[in-house]
């Protein structure tokens, strides 16, 4: 007979529950934990169906109607029709409200919200006088997030202390759950020395964790102004409630970690634009002198910094320099730095003025052991005198027509680590075809796969090898002879260089 | 950078090896140094001879050392630098504020 000869999945024992404090599994329907019975009835109305189909084609079948029989004792055993038609009715409206729950899951971004839409639900089918969702640090120091229904007298500040008080001592039924990771039922909170009071009308507590995967990262917490106020059916749905919770928690905490990590890119990348304006974009008109200067910051933003700063019809201001270290402190301290010079550079025609309220302004502002080291000259077009001054800096490099070479290392201390500083300035003559190579230590430092630095000579080297090109095309081809010298995987620091030519019309 | 630290008699004498480029290792050294002048040291000898590489964060923090032990009422002193060091020095311009010796034995004997 092909009725029979389909093996029929014996029914259940009546305890079903000892799965129910597993978590779901991932994408489980919200109906997972109530399978058993459902599954029972199930089966007794396909076997009712296909009784009833062989009666009426009249091959009534014995062995069948012994199975529905057997089947039906088994799912009815303990309790009347009307009960299990109670139940019944119970799941489906459970199963309706987590498919509620689900589908707000799905679609609600604000956390508190899901979680005050997950309480408002779980009030359909469970009767409790409050409740709490507690999520704890990852220290489980503290409670992070809440939300509480129910403990309107109670000041929220002290439910907070008890609980971390609690976890301390392992006092309160909500520690207990954090610490042991399993549900807690206390039927009379009177007789339970773990309990610490929160509500006054409180008599029995129920409390189950809230984990993400297998991580505990909260409780899930009802209070009932009754004597054993819950039932074994309560904790079931707490516990698919809780398991809820986690989803949602788990979503609101990755999608806090990617706005967190997407708003700080947005800011590097507007601290980067911000400090490009720092830089000149086009290089200032400047006959006879041919200017040019190109920065790469090894990070989204830098410490170095260039300048050409139009003074006067005939003065050209230079500078180059670097802040000690990388990255945002680095950046906000240059900016600052080229903020003070630029004011100090226009409004004071001493150079070494210019350098000494440039130090102690930074010396006043900036913790020990921040500094600049900075190169500032004048150029004067007229009377082709470049007068400088060099705080700390790499030395500029004069070379000129003829090959000789001078370091315009003349100055002073570097900027903003003492006070008091005295700078001296040096006044150069420029030859026509003298070219001045500035830099940071970006340049000279960078290594090979050998350790071994690009270096002065280097350095020089490359110059002399471009030294018929445009001052920016020589900047960028030394830029490309130090990328190319450098091993990828060193450490790299911000290349900076700027070059100045003294060009005779042709 | 591994950090090592000595009494040579009442001088505190501290010794930073390997590659000085500032980061987590400099709160440690700082630490040291916070904790020699709470105890009333005066005189601080830094020993540079093994240092195998420095970067401008590494100035900073000789320049921080040498602020915090100078407002302590006590006074820095290097020990022999590697070439590079002696290099940095010279073009930061702290060859005129640090004091170098050749070894720890002149430096701890130049205080007066």
């Amino acid at each position: 007979m092909p009725a029979t000869s389909k093996p029929i999945p014996a029914p259940e024992a009546s305890a079903p529950d000892s799965d129910s404090t597993k978590p779901l599994p991932e994408n489980a329907p919200p109906c997972a934990q109530y399978a058993p019975r459902a599954q029972r009835l199930n089966e007794l109305s396909i076997l009712a169906d296909r009784f009833a189909k062989e009666l009426n084609e009249g091959k009534g079948d014995a062995a069948l109607a012994e199975k529905f029989l057997e089947v039906s004792r088994e799912a009815f055993r303990g309790s009347s029709m009307l009960e299990l038609l109670r139940e019944v009715e119970e799941e489906r409206e459970e199963n309706r409200v987590l498919m509620q729950v689900s589908m707000k899951l799905s679609s609600a971004g604000d956390l508190s919200e899901v979680l005050k839409a997950i309480l408002d639900s779980l009030r359909h089918v469970v009767l409790f006088s409050a409740a709490g969702i507690f999520v704890f640090s990852q220290e489980m120091d503290k409670i992070e997030l809440d939300m509480m229904v129910g403990y309107e007298g109670a000041d929220r500040g002290k439910v907070h202390n008890k609980f971390k008080d609690g976890f301390v001592q392992d006092k309160g039924i909500v520690a207990h759950v954090l610490l042991s990771g399993t549900d807690l039922y206390v039927p009379d909170v009177t007789k339970d020395n773990r309990y610490v009071l929160i509500r006054e009308q409180t008599r029995s507590e129920l409390a189950v964790p809230i984990k993400i995967r297998d991580e505990l990262i909260g409780v899930f917490n009802l209070e009932s102004d009754d004597y054993d106020g819950f039932s074994e059916h309560d904790r079931r749905v707490l516990t698919a409630f809780a398991s809820h919770a986690g989803v949602a928690l788990e979503r609101a905490r990755s999608d806090r970690l990617r706005r967190k990590a997407q708003q700080i890119q947005e800011e590097f990348a507007l601290a980067r634009n911000i400090q490009r304006t720092f830089l000149p974009d086009t290089m200032p008109r400047f006959d006879p002198y041919d200017l040019g200067g190109m920065n790469f910051p090894s990070s989204e933003v830098g410490g170095d910094y260039f300048d050409f700063i139009p003074l006067t019809n005939t003065d050209m201001g230079i500078v180059m320099g670097d802040v000690a270290g990388h990255g945002v402190p680095a950046a906000l301290m240059m900016a600052n730095f080229r903020a003070c010079l630029r004011v100090e550079a226009k409004s004071n025609y001493d150079i070494p003025v210019i350098l000494s309220k440039v130090n102690e302004f930074l010396f006043e502002t900036n913790r020990s052991g921040d500094y600049v080291t900075a190169f500032y000259g004048v150029l004067d077009r007229r009377t082709k005198v470049l007068t400088y001054s060099n705080a700390g800096h790499n030395p500029p490099i004069l070379i000129r027509a003829d090959g000789t070479l001078r370091e315009l290392s003349e100055g002073g201390l570097l900027l903003g680590s003492f006070g008091n500083v005295r700078y001296e300035q040096v006044r150069l003559h420029l030859e026509p075809h003298d070219m001045i190579v500035f830099y940071t230590d970006g340049v000279t430092e960078s290594q090979n796969s050998e350790n071994v630095e690009f270096g002065k000579q280097r350095l020089i080297e490359s110059a002399l090898k471009y030294r018929d090109l445009t001052a920016l095309e020589i900047v960028r081809r030394i830029c490309h002879d130090v990328h190319l010298y450098r091993a990828p995987d060193s450490i790299q620091d911000d290349l900076t260089l700027s070059v100045i030519k003294y060009v005779l019309p042709a | 950078m591994k950090i090592e630290s000595h009494e040579h008699g009442d001088a505190q004498v501290i010794y930073l090896k390997g590659k000085v480029m500032g980061g987590p290792e400099s709160a440690e050294f700082q630490n040291l140094l916070k904790k020699a002048v709470a105890d009333g040291k005066k005189k601080v000898v830094i020993d540079l001879g093994e240092v195998e590489w420095m970067n401008s964060s590494g100035i900073g923090l000789l320049v921080s050392a040498f602020t915090t032990v100078k407002n302590s009422g006590g006074e820095l002193k290097i020990a022999r630098t590697t070439e590079k060091i002696e290099s940095l020095l010279v073009i930061t311009k702290l060859n005129s504020v640090f004091e170098t010796y050749p070894d720890v034995i002149s430096a701890v004997a130049s205080y007066k």
